[in-house]
């Protein structure tokens, strides 16, 4: 019983960090219309700038600095390559392009902090654990699950409250009509990817703190990206979130019975999903509802 | 003579490698109603595009108050002071009414949230409801309303009485009609003929991409016949 709570709460975890970057890699690809490979190594950017400022302006501002650096990185690469890939219809452009710009964020951050990984240190305060029955529940775990919740409301305050975050919803669904009411689409859409890869960087500080740095991190948590927001459904919103718990909860309670199993049954999951429901678990209902 | 509005000529607009429009011109004068009429098809639509700069001429010259903005991007075209009512009104679904009305870039002038909201009391008591539960009718209104917070110089109308009652159609009638006292220059696309030409001061009517008519609208009202003939059998009928 302790080992399948165990395993239930790393899979949380795990599944918490894939809501995060399901929702950033989830905006992207409904309003951006790109689908974004080097959404793994916007995490990694986060997170290894983080670990290089922490030292100087400590743990609690690197945690933000990091997310909104990769923010800021995702930005520039919008407006310098994104950007070509809008209206051609064939998607297989931006896959290559982003791929190769994944392939190459991972080359840069092995040549800046070498191949190994490092570990990150995290304030001893949040370090411990906070029950001895339940030692796997470390204050930082908890503060990891907290924080992803925070993050998520965060996003879906912004979106339903501001006026900004209204134009993005409207922009999923027909992007057209929102350019012929005056809204500078451009800038939306820039902003939209700065906030999709800011998020990945805040799942990579975080997760940095629960495994260790190193340039391959992203590569381990993409595909499972991935699987989120098509078990979601492309789309919506609160489905990557859905997908991103439900794959994460099911691959560590898999580890509990059969940990061969565990790296494979996302797919088994998203193969289900996909022949039962093809538009996903809460795809094209559009968004908030 | 009052000024000049929107000057479109000779545009030439595709989509892709079909040639759409073949060298339209028209004009649009400060306070003017113009209705385009035209069948199925003759490419009134794509000649709203490319006027609000969703579907770009690829020759000829457009120019609206007084700016060559035949190059311009669409958000830029609407800033400058032009609504656009697209065909089949185009409310985002997944956005209550008053979402919807906070998606347009508002320019400062009359129209404000709460005037739209004085203007279609319907769409008040349904602020909170999702635009896909609207009823046709309160569609149209929202687009309206959504188009008229941009405080347009010049308001485009795509088909605004497609599929509408009777009774609603002519509550559309009366809006654009009353558009006419806010100084505001319009620019109507109509199948219902009888309608666009009631209006309307002028008209124009597109067959295949080009102007086969244009003239006063109150003529053309008068023989029936005729608008058959230059705008489909459907267009004269009510
Ligand atoms: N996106 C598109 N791609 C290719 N061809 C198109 C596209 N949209 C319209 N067309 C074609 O362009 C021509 C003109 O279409 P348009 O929509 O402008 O006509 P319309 O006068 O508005 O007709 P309707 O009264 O049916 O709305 C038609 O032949 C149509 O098939
Ligand atoms: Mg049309």
């Amino acid at each position: 019983m302790e080992l399948l709570l165990f395993d239930g709460f790393n899979g949380l975890i795990q599944g918490a960090f894939y809501a995060l970057m399901a929702l950033g890699l989830s905006l992207i690809i409904s309003l951006n219309s790109v689908i974004n490979f080097a959404h793994g190594g916007f995490m990694v950017v986060g997170a290894y700038l983080a670990f290089t400022l922490a030292p100087y302006i400590g743990f609690w501002p690197a945690l933000f600095a990091g997310p909104i650096l990769a923010g800021i990185l995702g930005i520039l690469v919008e407006r310098t390559l994104v950007r070509s890939m809008y209206g051609r219809s064939d998607p297989i452009y931006s896959l290559l392009l982003t791929f190769g710009f994944a392939l190459i964020i991972e080359d840069v951050v092995r040549t800046i902090w070498g191949a190994q990984g490092v570990p990150f240190e995290i304030p001893a305060a949040l370090g411990s654990p906070v029950s001895t029955t339940y030692f796997f529940l470390t204050g930082y775990r908890l503060f990891v699950i907290a924080a992803i919740g925070l993050a998520t409301i965060a996003l879906f305050a912004f979106l339903r409250l501001s006026r900004f975050g209204i134009r993005i919803r409207a922009g999923i669904l027909d992007l057209e009509t929102v350019s012929a009411l005056g809204v500078n689409v451009y800038l939306l859409r820039s902003v939209n990817f700065a906030i999709g890869t800011l998020l990945a960087g805040f799942a990579g500080v975080l997760a940095a703190g629960v495994l260790q740095l190193a340039p391959t991190m992203g590569d381990d948590v993409i595909m499972a990206t991935f699987v989120a927001v098509v078990v979601g459904g492309i789309g919506s919103l609160f489905g990557s979130v859905l997908g991103g718990l439900l794959i994460g909860l099911a691959a560590g309670i898999t580890t509990a019975y059969y940990p061969a199993a565990s790296d494979v049954v996302i797919y088994v999951i998203m193969a289900v999903v996909l022949i039962v429901r093809p538009r996903g678990l809460l795809g094209q209902e559009g968004l908030f509802e | 003579m009052s000024a000049t509005v929107l000057k479109i000529e000779n545009v030439h607009t595709y989509y892709g490698k079909s040639h759409i429009l073949h060298g339209v011109s028209m004009e649009v004068a400060e306070g003017e109603i113009v209705t385009l009429l035209g069948r199925n098809g003759a490419g009134k639509t794509t000649t709203l595009r490319s006027l609000s700069g969703l579907t770009p001429a690829r020759e000829g010259r457009i120019e609206i108050l007084g700016h060559d903005t035949t190059r311009w991007p669409a958000y830029k075209i609407a800033r400058l002071g032009v609504g656009y009512v697209p065909e089949g009104r185009r409310i985002f679904p997944n956005l209550t009414v008053l979402e919807n009305l906070a998606v347009p870039m508002t320019r400062p002038g009359y129209w404000s949230v709460d005037r739209v909201l004085e203007l279609f009391p319907n769409l008040r008591e349904r602020r909170d409801s999702w635009g896909r539960q609207l009823s046709g009718g309160e569609q149209e209104m929202l687009a309206i309303a959504r188009a008229l917070l941009v405080n347009p110089k010049l308001l485009l109308l795509d088909e605004p009485s497609q599929g509408l009652a009777p009774l609603l159609v002519h509550e559309v009638f009366r809006v654009v009609a009353s558009m006419r006292e806010q100084g505001i220059s319009i620019l109507l696309v109509e199948q219902n003929a009888r309608f666009g030409l009631e209006v309307a001061d002028r008209v124009y009517v597109l067959n295949d991409g080009q102007m086969i008519h244009s003239g006063p609208a109150q003529e053309l009202a008068k023989d029936e016949v005729r608008v058959r003939a230059l705008a489909g059998a459907g267009a004269s009928e009510a």
